[in-house]
């Protein structure tokens, strides 16, 4: 068996079949994500498969404490609110002692997922999202595309002069930048499980 | 398509973020888009909300501001690369996965007392860095032992630990080593018991159908006909094997200078036909440009999906652009399953009709309706070369002449050839009634008739030129006035 059936499988247990998939689509949404956070908090390349199961482990071991009401939507959500404060935990870990990278003792550490994490943490996590979903979405779309959105939206210069030095037209950066958005407002979506997503998409 | 009835609408904004548009009426929005702010703002609004904008702006601005202290080696792919030069014309997809090649020489080769050598990996002395695809990197090496040029396929960093990247490594290398073919790239060593996975192959210099498309945009159909014909064979080896390539495309034919040999590579997405394992997976590797559109969906595709994408290369080198293209993957898997391609001679007026006929019924949208196998495309191909070099000798495969190319002009032809037949045939019986009364036994019209039957029923003066389509049109008028006279007799 692959870690990623073993990881996938851990679940079983669930009561629901509906939720059984549920954890199985979000493991797979997941998983990418946290390869990325757990690298980028400077975990060394060799430790971020292990790192990011044991952070998946103590997800899955969470579910204990899930009411199971059969209805997958409110498990999923759930189950985002326990990776987001499980992750959080883990970044603000990784901070206080750098380099000390643990099995099982990770894993008790994240185990307590109770508390409420502050305001400034829940922000990293975001920005970490974003971050993510953005590098994901970059490589669905034409290089020039790209340029268009980051000159007129990160680093908001006028639309007519970037279709100048781009040799585009106005209205074709505003299409461009517009489905960019929605790629990674999405893409997010898929991970925090956003239960209000835009009407509009299909 | 529904047309655009009123400048400024909604539904048209809607579709055009769902990637929806025709590539006409994109360029219509855009000019409207340019000049209307009301349809701008609406379709923002539509994107996303305002407080989302501002969000992602500030977030993506403080990463690389480094607001944010992260790992130094994050290194953010998320800035295009300065400085900003004109619009790449037909555009690429940035992999995102560009590594240094001296960090990759300082992490994970050994060091070498060879001065020739940047380090080892294994037994091989690595001498070169080659070039860098989504998967993986390549390096020229030098196996002392063998006393051989070696390439060296290594897996991408940031793959090893994607268990779904290591087996589709590990079936490159299975896929492969069953086909033993002279258009198929051999493997002559895996291993995948360190940090990095890698495959060794033979060192050949050459270049791949992309770089040489990127050089020199459309081919001339004796090239286009020439490589497909080894491409098709080679992937014939594989289908003969029971296995489907899945991502045939220029970047993996590569072509040898001189020697006019064409190997297949990268089997790295083959799968065996009977297995149903993993057949939906939403990975796209790469650009989505030669999918078909049975693989656009998700669905379980065979060989004939490998039919599809081969039409699709053969597209490319004859025009220069593949057959499908829109500004994100999404929009090209969408014309993939949606949108008929814009015929190749409007693209290059040089392609000859047949072959647009040709490359779309590889084209076509159901799979029934393609070709019987890619045996069967190699065995065609085979006889339109020897067709382009010498029109006068060999006709086209009877298959390739009675495709016709596109419906509209399908109709028209028909019933302009019947009434032609017609005219024609009547024309005909009249002349043969004066000329030959009484036809003379056992004696020639003129002295070389003997030679032109030997080699072709058609006398090499009347040959029309083999690109414009005339002497199928003639062949199918003989046919057809035949046909008048069986009918009259």
């Amino acid at each position: 068996m692959s870690p990623l059936e073993t990881r996938q499988s851990l679940i079983v247990r669930l009561k629901s079949e509906q939720n059984e998939l549920a954890w199985r689509d979000f493991v797979c949404a997941y998983e990418g994500f946290l390869n990325q956070l757990v690298r980028r908090q400077g975990v060394p390349e060799r430790h971020v498969p292990d790192i990011t199961q044991q952070i998946l482990l103590t997800i899955a071991r969470s579910i204990g404490g899930w009411k199971d009401d059969g209805n997958a939507a409110s498990f999923r959500r759930w189950l985002s609110t326990v990776s987001r404060n499980v992750v959080i935990r883990f970044m603000s870990r990784e901070r206080k002692q750098a380099g000390g990278i643990g099995g099982s003792d990770l894993v008790a550490q994240l185990q307590n997922v109770e508390d409420k994490p502050d305001e400034q943490h829940v922000r990293r996590y975001q920005h970490e999202l974003i971050v993510w979903a953005a590098e994901q979405v970059r490589h669905e779309f034409l290089e020039t595309s790209w340029r268009a959105f980051w000159a007129t939206v990160i680093e908001e210069r006028s639309v007519d002069d970037v279709a100048l030095e781009l040799d585009v037209s106005p209205g074709s950066i505003y299409m461009s930048r517009s489905r960019i958005m929605a790629r990674i407002k999405k893409k997010v979506a898929e991970v925090e499980n956003d239960q209000c997503p835009n009407p509009n998409d299909q | 398509m529904t047309p655009i009835s009123s400048p400024c609408n909604a539904t048209l904004l809607q579709r055009s973020l769902n990637d929806q548009l025709s590539e006409q009426q994109e360029e219509q929005l855009a000019a409207h888009l340019s000049d209307c702010d009301a349809c701008r703002q609406q379709l923002e609004a539509l994107a996303s909300d305002a407080a989302s904008w501002n969000h992602v702006g500030k977030v993506l601005r403080d990463e690389t501001s480094g607001e944010h202290a992260v790992a130094p080696h994050s290194g953010s792919t998320l800035i295009p690369q300065l400085p900003i030069s004109g619009a790449d014309a037909d555009g690429e997809f940035n992999d995102g996965s560009r590594l240094k090649p001296s960090d990759f020489i300082v992490d994970f080769l050994q060091p070498s007392q060879n001065k020739e050598s940047l380090g080892r990996l294994g037994n091989i002395e690595i001498r070169q860095f080659i070039g860098q695809g989504a998967h993986g990197i390549v390096l020229k090496g030098f196996q002392d032992e063998l006393n051989r040029l070696v390439a060296v396929k290594v897996m991408a960093p940031h793959l090893a630990s994607v268990v779904a990247a290591r087996k589709r490594f590990a079936r490159e290398a299975r896929a492969t080593a069953a086909i033993v073919h002279p258009n198929v790239m051999p493997i002559l060593h895996v291993d995948s018991s360190g940090q990095l996975p890698y495959l060794v192959m033979p060192y050949v210099d050459c270049e791949s159908l992309q770089d040489r498309l990127d050089r020199e945009g459309s081919l001339p159909i004796l090239d286009v006909l020439r490589i497909s014909l080894q491409v098709a064979r080679g992937l014939a080896a594989a289908h003969a094997q029971g296995l489907v390539h899945r991502d045939v495309k220029p970047a993996n034919i590569l072509l040898e200078p001189g020697v006019e040999r064409v190997m297949l590579t990268d089997f790295g997405l083959a799968r065996a036909v009977d297995d149903a394992t993993l057949t939906r997976s939403g990975l796209i590797a790469g650009t989505p440009h030669y999918m078909s559109p049975e693989q656009a969906r998700g669905d379980a595709v065979d060989t004939r999906s490998d039919m599809f994408s081969l039409g699709s290369v053969l597209y490319a080198m004859s025009t220069g652009r593949p057959p499908f293209r829109a500004e994100s993957t999404y929009g090209i898997l969408r014309r993939v399953t949606d949108d008929q391609p814009r015929p190749m001679r409007e693209l290059n007026p040089e392609v000859p009709t047949w072959f647009d006929a040709v490359v779309m019924k590889l084209l076509t949208k159901s799979a029934a309706d393609r070709f019987e196998s890619v045996e069967q495309i190699a065995q065609i191909l085979e006889e339109c070369v020897a067709h382009v070099q010498q029109p006068d000798v060999f006709r086209l495969p009877q298959i390739v002449r009675e495709l016709r190319p596109q419906k509209g002009v399908l109709r028209f032809r028909r019933a302009w050839l019947l009434r032609a037949s017609v005219v024609i045939g009547v024309v005909a019986a009249v002349l043969i009634v004066i000329k030959w009364p009484e036809p003379p036994p056992n004696k020639s019209i003129n002295s070389d008739s003997e030679t032109t039957k030997i080699t072709e029923p058609l006398n090499p003066e009347n040959t029309i030129p083999w690109d414009d389509g005339t002497d199928q049109d003639l062949e199918q008028l003989g046919t057809e006035v035949e046909s008048l006279f069986e009918e009259t007799k």
